[in-house]
């Protein structure tokens, strides 16, 4: 690999930065709209259809032409599409309101720091183990350079990941707190203890592909754990997918593990009081979590950007057209079905009380890890 | 250094899942709740005075806008309740379409109980479902009187008209594929672990307790008190039709959830023999221009689908107003058993107790 210089590495770095921060702000309004299209079908319903419905509209200028030719234009399973950009311009322009008796400062920095921590553990994730593309030779300052499919690939990948997201919670406490009003104050506390007490399992069900993999760097665990695993890894792999995947529920505030924000006990929990693009930033964070937790169980235990998940790939062999080798389509593929079995679980199921939820992290899923931990530990000591 | 506060909290009127304008001061030690209060009144229009200086005929429409989710039995109660008071004799084919719609607005009241109460609880699709069957029920209001939801469906000696055309057979239809559509919400919640684990022992009332408040309806036969109005004391076609009175006796709210969803097959059963043995003949009885009362007084209960809906009426020589009317509301009655339901329990389980007692505050406020 050819050095670079400073100037070129600031260059291709922030390019990545750009293509990340776009990759999030396109995911998060589609998971929004996918989110009232699914529920919307769940529920025997079409969801949003009022927004460029056929002939008008954004979409509706695309599908003219089929329209005067008498058939139904591919767009129109999509109705509904640019919702989002009326949500988003509705969320700007909306009145920013303070609580009066509001910690004016804290309110005003806690939406910021949920968004911060969620959007900064995007730095440590990778897309993919190498070279996207090379830019052609044409281009100035980067041109023959390889543009990679990950960040940084620093060694404590995982570790960075885990402190950086567990900040989020401070977003949320702290709005709450600073809301000055009791529902939030409410929401924040019981988030600040569900959050607490499920980062526990969430840490101890990631040791396992740890464990497994020996390495904390993402790029490494990813290719050890989905390719270098003996057969009695994959029933851990699995159980511990569960769990990790369980207790991304709860730290996204998701169904059933919504306490947070339980809009039938607690109006909106911690964000009542927040209004404007201040609500949006929390909302936000949520959605940009959600898509964090689907990428850290796509990569760890569904394989990442190899086809097969808990370590099956690694009775493949990697000279095996299309299936054998690493490809970005099969990790991102993996991140929108987890993303769609959030929406899906939403649709489907209950809302835990507050002392339940407690239980289960504390009763089950942090033994159960244990357990996993455990005998992973064992297999790793007999692996060469 | 530190100590130890309770929390007082306004859980509405402004509130997502209070059920229109109730107003809940709650004590709370964390999450526990140490106290509840409810506060009512948001809602009153004085409906019971209005009344007074109404006509018999025109106090009817003041009965739809009491409990807005069962509007015809409430209307049933108050026919029955001044033809009780002036001694007419209903025709036998208007007694059968009373129970037949009666029984519909049962069915409609309880799915709204149902999707209510499954959202607050935060099964947020069964809530669809259920208004899907209540569309079609308040589709067949629409087809009998013209009006959905504030019906004013009987007069009083009969009805205004027979059942319209084709009404029998959109009647059929929804018969015909209702009980899959109770299926299909039970395979949704029955069996559920999460529904199970927040209605179970949530919200316990027996029966003693149940008694001594004057609770009634489901929320008083999950207590095992096999209760009810249509049975104890028939009225309209009720003596002829063949139905049982679900119970169950753990009394919490899972056990109200059941007996809710047996009643909606009861419901069910009562429509199929009221369509089947619908008798031809007239369907309103021959009366005055203008009631006049000789003085009277009387109390008709009825079996509203939250419980004992009681009109007390007391005439005036005479006169065609009533001279005294009072309402013994079920869901008012109901509603002073929550603090007691509700003391030591946790925040989320106040929700799903308000939504298990099924109350309407357009009643309770009158």
């Amino acid at each position: 690999m050819q050095t670079m210089t400073l100037s070129q590495t600031c260059v291709i770095a922030i390019l990545q930065a750009i293509a990340v921060v776009i990759f999030i702000f396109v995911v998060v309004p589609l998971t929004t709209f996918a989110e009232r299209k699914v529920i919307g079908y769940v529920q025997d319903r079409l969801g949003t259809t009022r927004v460029a419905g056929g002939r008008t509209g954004l979409t509706g200028a695309l599908n003219r032409g089929m329209w005067s030719l008498g058939k139904v234009p591919v767009f129109s399973i999509l109705r509904g599409l640019p919702v989002f950009i009326g949500d988003i311009i509705k969320l700007l322009v909306k009145e920013d309101i303070i609580p009066d008796k509001a910690d004016r400062a804290i309110f005003m920095v806690a939406p910021a720091v949920s968004m911060i921590a969620s959007v900064v553990v995007f730095a440590a994730i990778s897309f993919y183990p190498g070279a996207l593309f090379t830019f052609p030779r044409f281009v100035p300052i980067v041109g023959g350079l390889p543009f990679a499919g990950f960040l940084t690939d620093m060694n404590v990948g995982l570790l960075f990941i885990l402190g950086v997201a567990s900040v989020g919670v401070y977003g949320i406490v702290l709005g709450a707190w600073a809301s000055n009003s009791k529902f939030p104050l409410l929401g924040g506390l019981r988030s600040a203890a569900q959050i607490v007490s499920y980062e526990v399992p969430l840490t101890l069900s990631l040791m396992v592909p740890v464990v497994l993999a020996g390495s904390l760097n993402f790029n490494e665990m990813t290719r050890r754990v989905a390719t270098g695993m003996p057969i009695w890894a994959v029933p851990l792999l699995f159980v511990g997918f569960f769990i990790y995947f369980t207790c991304g529920f709860a730290e996204t505030n998701r169904v059933p593990f919504d306490m947070p924000e339980a809009e039938n006990e607690l109006v909106a929990g911690f964000h009542t009081e927040y209004s404007g693009m201040r609500f949006g930033f929390f909302y936000l964070a949520e959605y940009i979590n959600m898509i964090v937790a689907s990428a850290l169980a796509s990569a760890f235990f569904l394989g990442g950007p190899f086809l097969l998940p808990f370590g099956l790939q690694s009775f493949v062999p990697a000279s095996t057209p299309i299936i054998g080798g690493p490809s970005i389509i099969w990790y991102l593929l993996k991140i929108f079905f987890l993303l769609f079995t959030f929406i899906w679980v939403r649709a489907t199921i209950p809302r835990y009380r507050y002392d339940q939820i407690m239980a289960i992290a504390w009763k089950y899923l942090i033994p159960f890890t244990l357990v996993d931990l455990v005998l992973a530990a064992a297999i790793r000591f007999t692996m060469p | 250094m530190f100590k130890n506060e309770e929390m007082e909290i306004n859980m509405g009127p402004q509130h997502p899942s209070t059920h229109g304008v109730l107003r809940l001061k709650l004590k709370l030690d964390g999450e526990v709740v140490t106290s509840c209060r409810p506060e009512i009144g948001y809602l009153h229009r004085g409906v019971e005075k209005i009344c007074e200086n109404k006509t018999f005929f025109q106090g009817q429409v003041w009965t739809d806008r009491m409990d807005y989710t069962s509007a015809v039995a409430n209307n049933l109660g108050w026919a029955e309740a001044v033809e009780k008071l002036f001694g007419v004799t209903v025709p036998r084919r208007a007694q059968y379409v009373r129970t037949l719609l009666n029984e519909f607005n049962r069915i409609s009241s309880h799915l709204l109980w149902l999707a209510t109460h499954a959202l607050d609880i935060g099964a947020m699709t069964v809530f669809l479902y259920a208004f899907r069957e209540r569309e079609a029920i308040l589709d067949l209001f629409e087809a009998f009187c013209g009006a959905r939801l504030t019906t004013t469906a009987f007069r009083i000696g009969g009805l205004r008209e027979d059942l319209p055309p084709g009404f029998e057979k959109l009647a059929r239809a929804f018969v015909a594929r209702f009980p899959d559509c109770i299926d299909e919400y039970e395979t949704l919640l029955t069996e559920n672990r999460i529904w199970k684990k927040r209605t179970i022992g949530v919200g316990p009332l027996g029966a003693e307790d149940a008694i001594a408040m004057g609770v009634t309806g489901p929320v008083l036969r999950a207590a095992g008190v096999a209760y009810d109005i249509r049975k104890a004391f028939p009225y309209a076609a009720y003596a002829e039709m063949d139905f049982e009175v679900p119970t169950r006796p753990e009394a919490d709210t899972y056990a109200r959830y059941l007996v809710r969803m047996a009643e909606l097959r009861q419901s069910h059963r009562i429509i199929q023999q009221c369509l089947d043995g619908l008798p031809e003949g007239p369907v309103m009885a021959k009366l005055p221009k203008v009631l006049k009362a000789e003085v009277n007084e009387i109390y008709h209960p009825t079996e509203c689908p939250k419980g004992e809906l009681g009109y007390y009426l007391v005439g005036e020589k005479g006169s065609a107003n009533p001279y005294r009317f009072h309402v013994r509301g079920p869901s008012f009655i109901n509603l002073q058993a929550l603090p007691m339901m509700v003391k030591g329990s946790l925040v989320a389980d106040v929700i799903a107790t308000i939504g298990t007692l099924d109350v309407v505050l357009g009643e309770i406020d009158r």
